[in-house]
């Protein structure tokens, strides 16, 4: 993969850390499974049946997902945007301190592209620091999907690529997870009048 | 030792391999069928009784395959293009048939009074039945699994019709559950499929695709592959999997989702959905282990084990409600099956296998009981139970029943698998770590057998109330419960050095 795509999917993870808008970080995840699509499908030219799997999958993942999030969006408005736990440069510092030690610390993982090893880390790493850091709960799907798109960029980056049980047996586990997870969203606003997970923190022993 | 099984006669052999495809696609199809077919019921009492009979169809053909499979031991009764019928899942089989099928039954008491849901109250009891075939049929599959990658897939798969399970309450502690449940399990099966990608990588191209991450293609090629990378990815699938058997220190989710649960579903998850992952992780470390040396793996699963025990252990003290209680002594049990695992030795093996059987069983009427105790006093959702022994001599037989055998009280079967493990952990020379977990053993008895007397005969006096339905099957649970606990300890006796210690020693393989 170019080292200007695996620049661009990294960017576009730290940028749904930082931003507040649900609107934008879902935008910003799409714009991310869209560089990965894109990249999927020209790694699989001449393979139509990898092509086909490949384009089934930049629909579902660029397309779909972020059309049912942003109609999770609509139907679960914020009076007002839910302040961070954090200021945008401690969220910056921590996530980048998370995504060097991921990267830096893994050995080679046997695939010869080592930007594209070191990018799925960093953006697997960069969707659980999303999740934890911060509160939305639509953010912390975005969060998942971040995650998930790193694992989607080794699995691409594999030579001949992933059997394509494997790949549609994860995108269809994934779209069950995240229509369940937009499911909570709206029950969650619906209970609490917010999509605020904060306000969830009444099991404690 | 007796030889617990013997190896079917040839034509029986053949006849079994003929029948397990269909009778596997029979299991899995009867309770997704009536996952639709439930939608299509009129009445709540007449998705009550479809659900009972599919489910008691569904129980009977695992039973079969599961008979089938610890018959043909310590042969593997049968292989297909994507399950494996061996022992292990003979073992894992029958123990989610049973747990199902009671589960099932229990939720028609549950549903009756279960007051608001998630869903509407027309619908509540078929969206409720939806999602539990879907979650039963998917753990049903998760045993049979003859490969890593279709195991991962199924795992995955149990956490959409669970959280919608453990949330359906729809009150607002439910869906903290149920969200947090979601998240960090999703994340962590996401670490364990970046560990089964570098597996994949690590294997090489030898042209059999999906087929280089069945469990026989991994231990074949375990020799070849590089220790250090394989390691490194056996961690991450460790640590994923970890996740969702709620090992300590990732287990946040395990305690609020088993205690907001509905009872039968807090069953199904503590007793046939953890110890079903667990077999996954078992399987990962039987296949990898020529790759990996067996001292780095015993490591990580006695880390996982006393990791558990330590943290549960605290709980066990504690003044918690009944659930609550249940879920903290499901990870001091998951603890104590990875002390086993990580030990490996034939006696601890012997002692996992009663250990899942008889968790299963204590569990589960454990959770049951919770239906009558909730409902007669609904404070006990909140704050520990007191003065049952008064109030509800049923229920607090049932408790007692369920609790004591959960400590490791003898005749508890727990009790012998549990000294199993321990002698198991000596005979492997970790004379220490078994010493701490004996400590800590003795201390979780203590502090479970504490909390049992104090919700038996503490608090102030109650009124004397009448046995109600789910009473009276609560009895029935714990009769059978009891006696199928003390045939397990019959059992454990001769377990170690039969056909079926032989046959999990090499799971899958």
């Amino acid at each position: 993969m170019s080292p200007a795509a695996i620049t661009a999917l990294v960017v576009l993870g730290f940028a749904v850390m930082l931003v507040r808008r649900r609107s934008l970080a879902t935008l910003l995840v799409s714009a991310q499974a869209m560089v990965l699509g894109i990249a999927a499908l020209s790694l699989a030219r001449g393979r139509p049946t990898d092509f086909l799997v490949a384009a089934i999958i930049l629909l579902v993942r660029a397309v779909a997902l972020p059309a049912l999030l942003t109609f999770t969006r609509r139907r679960t408005p914020e009076p007002y945007l839910v302040i961070p736990a954090t200021t945008v440069l401690v969220r910056l510092v921590l996530a980048a301190t998370v995504v060097l030690i991921a990267a830096v610390s893994i050995p080679p993982l046997g695939l010869g592209d080592r930007p594209a090893e070191h990018a799925a880390v960093a953006l697997l790493s960069l969707g659980i620091a999303i999740v934890v850091m911060r509160r939305p709960a639509l953010l912390q799907v975005l969060g998942i999907l971040v995650a998930e798109n790193g694992i989607y960029l080794l699995a691409i980056s594999v030579p001949g690529g992933l059997p394509f049980v494997i790949e549609l047996g994860v995108l269809f586990d994934l779209v069950l997870v995240v229509t369940v997870a937009a499911a909570f969203t709206h029950k969650i606003h619906g209970e609490v009048g917010s999509g605020d997970t904060d306000l969830l923190r009444a099991l404690r022993d | 030792m007796a030889r617990l099984a013997r190896a079917t006669p040839t034509s029986c052999g053949h006849f079994v391999t003929d029948a397990v495809g269909p009778l596997i696609a029979a299991t899995l199809a009867v309770p997704l069928s009536a996952a639709l077919l439930v939608g299509l019921m009129p009445t709540p009492g007449a998705a009550d009784r479809l659900n009972l009979a599919t489910s008691t169809l569904t129980a009977a053909l695992a039973l079969a395959l599961a008979a089938a499979a610890i018959a043909a031991a310590p042969d593997v009764a049968s292989r297909g293009s994507w399950y494996v019928l061996d022992v292990a899942s003979g073992v894992f089989l029958a123990v989610v048939a049973v747990v199902g099928i009671a589960s099932a039954a229990m939720s028609v008491f549950y549903l009756r009074h279960a007051g608001r849901s998630w869903f509407t109250a027309r619908r509540s009891h078929a969206w409720y039945y939806a999602a539990f075939n879907i979650f039963w049929a998917v753990l049903l599959a998760l045993p049979l699994a003859d490969n890593l990658a279709i195991a991962w897939l199924l795992i995955e798969a149990t956490t959409a019709a669970s959280a919608l399970l453990v949330a359906f309450s729809g009150k607002r502690s439910a869906l903290e559950a149920g969200w947090k449940y979601v998240v960090l399990t999703t994340l962590g099966l996401s670490i364990a499929l970046l560990g089964i990608v570098v597996v994949y990588v690590a294997v090489g191209s030898d042209g059999s695709g999906l087929g280089r991450l069945d469990w026989q293609a991994l231990t074949q090629h375990a020799n070849e592959l590089p220790h250090e990378l394989t390691l490194f990815a056996f961690v991450l699938v460790l640590v994923g999997l970890a996740s969702k058997i709620g090992w300590a220190p990732v287990h946040n989710w395990l305690p609020d989702a088993h205690s907001e649960a509905p009872p039968p579903v807090s069953a199904l998850l503590s007793a046939a959905l953890l110890p079903t992952v667990l077999l996954i992780a078992w399987r990962t470390k039987l296949a990898l282990e020529p790759a990996l040396g067996s001292g780095a793996v015993q490591k990580l699963f006695i880390g996982f084990g006393l990791a558990s025990l330590l943290v549960a252990i605290p709980f066990l003290w504690r003044p918690l409600p009944w659930k609550r209680l249940l879920a903290y002594s499901s990870l001091e049990h998951m603890g104590v099956l990875a002390l086993g695992i990580g030990f490996g030795t034939t006696l601890a093996i012997a002692g996992v296998v009663i250990h899942v059987a008889g968790h299963a069983l204590a569990k589960a009427l454990g959770f049951y009981t919770a239906i009558p105790l909730l409902r007669e006093d609904r404070r006990t959702a909140d704050a520990p139970a007191r003065g049952i022994a008064r109030t509800s001599p049923t229920t607090a037989t049932a408790m007692s029943v369920s609790l004591f055998s959960l400590a490791g009280l003898p005749p508890s079967p727990l009790f012998v698998s549990e000294v199993m493990i321990l002698l198991g952990g000596m005979q492997a020379g970790l004379l220490a770590v078994s010493s701490i977990a004996a400590v800590l053993l003795a201390l979780g008895f203590l502090g479970l057998a504490h909390s049992l007397l104090e919700g038996l005969f503490g608090g102030k006096k109650g009124p004397h109330r009448r046995p109600s339905r789910s009473v009276q099957a609560i009895a029935l649970l714990a009769g059978i419960a009891a006696v199928a606990l003390l045939g397990l300890t019959a059992i454990a006796y001769a377990l170690p050095g039969s056909d079926i210690v032989e046959a999990l020693m090499r799971s899958g393989a």
